[in-house]
């Protein structure tokens, strides 16, 4: 069993109305399996808009990117960025 | 050197110490500034949101490459972040070399990825309404340059 924090940023930390959480987990998982799972435990679908980018300890993931729970601390979903 | 924060910063300053002692030839600079998007200027502001220690990490990684791609003498990145008003500075971008063509390439380079590869995002506020700035298919394309 390894946690795992999950942060959300921008429209989607405001549509979701939720900052960061913490969840525990015992077995890797996929950036979609998480966002799948997440979707479904909090209602919200928006999560799985092709629009939610999201970083595994602060690297730019993709959907099929493995969580490897025994070593990441963060998992990060967000918006397109718009920085400059 | 990169520095996300809130306060200002000062070009003249910036372009001062990307300059090497006899080896400086050239200096390439970007600012980007926050332009009117509203009826109402003087109401306006935009909130500049990050994610502390992502944006750094990929800012470093960005200049990293671009380093390796040109010989280049020094770079330092900018960006501010919380709320900004119509016409303050938002972004620098300086990089320093020998000759001109590496010094605008890597500038030109380094704020193409900054625009899709940095953890920033603009809300643009006006007395009306709060509505966070969507991305630009564009700014994507425009990494196709440099593959």
């Amino acid at each position: 069993m390894a946690s795992l924090k999950i942060v959300f940023f921008a429209s989607l930390r405001e549509s979701m109305q939720c900052e960061e959480l913490e969840k525990s987990f015992d077995a890797p998982l996929t950036v979609r399996q998480l966002k799948e799972q997440l979707a479904s435990e909090l209602n919200q679908p928006s999560l799985l808009t092709e629009k939610v980018k999201a970083a595994i300890d602060f690297d730019f993931a993709r959907d099929e990117d493995l969580i490897d729970i025994s070593t990441v601390k963060e998992v990060a979903f967000f918006p397109p960025v718009t920085g400059g | 050197m990169i520095s996300v924060q809130e306060a200002d910063f000062h070009v003249q300053a910036l372009y001062e110490s990307l300059c090497v002692a006899d080896k400086t030839g050239a200096v390439a600079m970007f600012v980007g500034r926050v332009r009117d998007f509203s009826d109402d200027p003087a109401q306006s502001s935009f909130m500049l949101e990050h994610y502390p220690g992502m944006t750094e990490h990929n800012l470093a990684k960005i200049v990293e490459q671009a380093r390796q791609r040109w010989t280049l003498l020094d770079v330092k990145v900018v960006h501010r972040v919380g709320k900004l008003s119509v016409d303050d500075q938002i972004v620098f971008v300086g990089v320093s070399s020998a000759h001109r063509a590496e010094a605008f390439a890597a500038c030109d380079y380094i704020m193409d990825y900054l625009k899709s590869r940095a953890a920033f995002w603009k809300k643009e506020i006006t007395p009306e309404k709060e509505e966070w700035v969507e991305a630009k298919a564009s700014d994507e394309d425009s990494l196709k340059r440099w593959k």
